[in-house]
């Protein structure tokens, strides 16, 4: 029997997409994979840094057809000028994905733009613009230790999971980098987010070295970074509200994104046996999981719940698994069994599980995860106000349930902040400014555009109806839109006043790759990225995805 | 001159069309055929100071008599219409420069206008021109880029001790 792929109004709900973990299409693991099989080549090309590890490096990736450099400055920070916020103007490290490998006049220009970041300009050779600060726990302790001959403390490094913290990765030209129209067609890049990805694992080798590097400085007998600490650390990331819009802004994406995660669960659910050597990749996958969950750290009580939670499911599950794994359609089984008996972060868990002994079956969905958002643009004017209604009715049905005339419903509303132009969240009735509300209240304003409809005649054009009242443009347009990719809309209210943003951030940097989520308020969290995963430099030398 | 991806030119076009009056979906729409004339190399920017200056004064389609008529309004009408054929001439249109690019976005109809016109007379037959060779980049005089973004900035709420602190959810000073 055919499984049929989890039905968006199961999939897209805000506390199941809060509760997301990464898969093996996530998009640093994609990278990975392309990395290693296509045996691209790393070099240190540049790596000029004083005593105090302030100067440049300049990393090089050849790829079969091109080559790729990461420019990374490192500059003196005062500690009471660290902060992630978006509204910081200065930062410990600064980089560029460049597209080539710079010359030295070209090195000149970068230093005098990718430090001072967004009041900077760049040009079509720089791919991505990111910057990141030192952990302060962390950097100096390992470096002390490291000029000792000594290995860090393994437990305390590893409750920060990083050396390094970006809190900006710009691309898609922002700020004058290319626009992703520029290298779409390439292959290496044209997943999403595969440049960025790129760049971020970069930066983790850059981490590695600058922290040996200060340390040989200071005592030329100084240790290495064990091993096993390398793999287990990652980037770290502090990802705020400005994130939240995008999944809103990029319906064709996201739907893109979920109905190839739901497809390919649906695949490994349809499969009729489990061969013996995909249950031992899924018990060792497993096991590894929950070596991480119990490293996983969160000052979030919400959170630090859902994890006792998770913790309990990944026991039963493990303990359940052999015999589930002998019934019919096995797999199917063993996510039937955590869909009635764990918690949302256990069936996630769980989906996630599933996926993992599988790329044979699966991995080719990584090439359908991109999306070109202009498929979205044209409006079928000649469908009639009647049958215009019908299709809102259809697609928003999940809102009937929500009454936005009470004002728990519509409490929020999304905003630009006239300082930094960054989007925010405010309370619309405490604070001024909700006129200027952003159109990310979709629920809301498609059950507005239904009733519009509705004083119509219906046998009245679209077209008609939208020449005479443009401002049901956008609605109109979204609506017809999410009519096509079922995956497109979150199913909840964006404006609800406990609405947590988290969610939303979560369930992007899930597909990211990203592991640790921790809240540090409803509308920011930290993350790392790649933390577990193989160096570049290893991949490049070794060739083999671990 | 500044430099600007064709992306910059798309959002920074959007933001100023909201930002004069247009709805969202129409300045969604002045974003793409921004983009457009951008990669054919033409003066985008002033032009559309221009068209967004005057388009409060503007007639929707429709209207019968007086005002120029829309370029985006009425290139949003003909995009969206399927039972519109044949061939149509239009008088009086404003800035037939971005009536032409609007109508490219879609490819459904090809114009036969003076381009350099403040306001002209626009032929319409069915059917997509050819698109032209894109340039990838653009440039904007300084003088534009600033105007375009003041329009833009009467979509940007001031910031509030409050919002700063509740809006984007804590700002201190990292411990980690």
């Amino acid at each position: 029997m055919t499984i049929a792929p989890r039905p968006p109004n199961v999939v897209m709900r805000l506390k199941r997409m809060g509760a997301s973990h990464p898969t093996r299409l996530s998009f640093l693991r994609a990278q990975i994979r392309r990395v290693a099989g296509e045996r691209w080549r790393f070099a240190r090309a540049r790596f000029e840094l004083d005593d105090d590890g302030y100067g440049q490096a300049v990393y090089s990736l050849a790829t079969p057809s091109r080559t790729y450099s990461l420019v990374a400055f490192s500059t003196r920070l005062d500690d009471s000028r660290r902060t992630d916020r978006v509204i910081a103007d200065a930062w410990d490290t600064s980089f560029v994905l460049y597209d080539g490998l710079p010359d030295v006049a070209e090195l000149t220009r970068l230093w005098a733009n990718v430090p001072l970041q967004e009041a900077g300009r760049y040009t079509a050779r720089e791919l991505v613009l990111a910057r990141a600060n030192k952990s302060v726990r962390q950097f100096n302790a390992v470096i002390d230790a490291l000029a000792k001959g000594d290995q860090p403390h393994r437990e305390d490094l590893l409750r920060v999971g990083y050396l390094l913290r970006t809190t900006a990765v710009y691309g898609n030209g922002k700020f004058g980098v290319a626009d992703r129209d520029e290298y779409a067609e390439r292959p290496e890049l044209s997943g999403p987010f595969q440049a960025e990805m790129l760049t971020v694992w970069l930066i983790r080798a850059f981490a590695f070295d600058l922290v040996e590097h200060i340390a040989a400085r200071r005592n030329p007998a100084a240790a290495r970074l064990d091993a096993g600490l390398r793999r287990a650390l990652g980037v770290g990331n502090a990802t705020g509200l400005g994130m939240a819009p995008y999944l809103v802004r990029h319906p064709v994406l996201v739907h893109n994104w979920y109905f190839a995660r739901e497809t390919a669960l649906a695949r490994v659910r349809s499969a009729p046996d489990a061969a013996s050597d995909a249950c031992e990749a899924f018990a060792a996958a497993l096991a590894e999981f929950q070596a991480r969950v119990a490293l996983w750290r969160t000052q979030d009580p919400e959170q630090a719940c859902a994890q006792d939670a998770l913790v309990a499911d990944l026991d039963l599950l493990s303990r359940e698994a052999p015999r589930l794994l002998r019934e019919a359609q096995p797999w199917d089984a063993l996510y039937r069994f955590a869909e009635a008996r764990c918690s949302l972060e256990g069936q996630e868990a769980c989906v996630a599980l599933l996926l993992e002994p599988h790329g044979a079956l699966i991995d080719d969905l990584c090439e359908t995860m991109s999306a070109d958002e202009r498929q979205g643009h044209r409006i079928d004017g000649g469908l009639t106000c009647g049958a215009m209604r019908a299709l809102l009715g259809d697609v928003y049905g999940w809102a009937n349930a929500i009454d936005f005339a009470t004002p728990a419903a519509n409490a929020r509303f999304w905003y630009v902040s006239a300082d930094k132009l960054e989007p925010r969240l405010g309370e619309r009735f405490e604070e001024d400014g909700a006129e200027l509300e952003q159109p990310l209240a979709v629920a809301r304003d498609a059950l507005a555009l239904a009733r519009v409809l509705a004083d119509e005649d219906g046998r009245t054009p679209l077209a008609e109806f939208l020449a005479r009242r443009p401002e049901w443009r956008h609605v109109a347009r979204r609506a017809q839109t999410a009519a096509r990719f079922p995956y497109a809309e979150i199913r909840d209210n964006l404006i609800a006043a406990d609405m947590r943003p988290i969610d939303i951030l979560r369930a992007k940097l899930a597909f990211f790759g990203a592991r640790n989520f921790d809240p540090r308020s409803d509308r920011w969290l930290r993350i790392t990225l790649f933390s577990g995963e193989p160096g570049i430099e290893e991949i490049c030398a070794s060739g083999r995805a671990a | 001159m500044i430099e600007l991806s064709l992306n910059e030119v798309d959002a920074l076009a959007a933001r100023a069309a909201r930002g004069a009056g247009f709805s969202w979906g129409l300045a969604d729409d002045v974003g793409r055929a921004a983009r457009l004339l951008a990669g054919e190399g033409a003066d985008w920017s002033a032009s559309l100071l221009a068209l967004l200056e005057r388009a409060p004064r503007l007639a929707p389609p429709g209207a019968r008599e007086g005002a120029p008529l829309c370029p985006v309004r009425m290139a949003a009408y003909l995009n969206d219409a399927s039972t519109e054929t044949g061939a149509l001439v239009l008088r009086d249109v404003a800035l037939p420069v971005w009536f032409d690019a609007l109508l490219k976005t879609e490819g459904l109809w090809r114009v036969e206008t003076d381009l350099l016109a403040a306001t002209a007379d626009a032929t319409l037959t069915r059917g997509a021109s050819a698109a032209p060779p894109g340039a990838r980049r653009a440039s904007i005089w300084r003088s534009a880029y600033d105007a375009l973004n003041a329009l833009a900035a009467r979509l940007y709420v001031p910031e509030s001790d409050r919002s700063r602190t509740r809006g984007a959810g804590g700002s201190r000073v990292d411990e980690d």
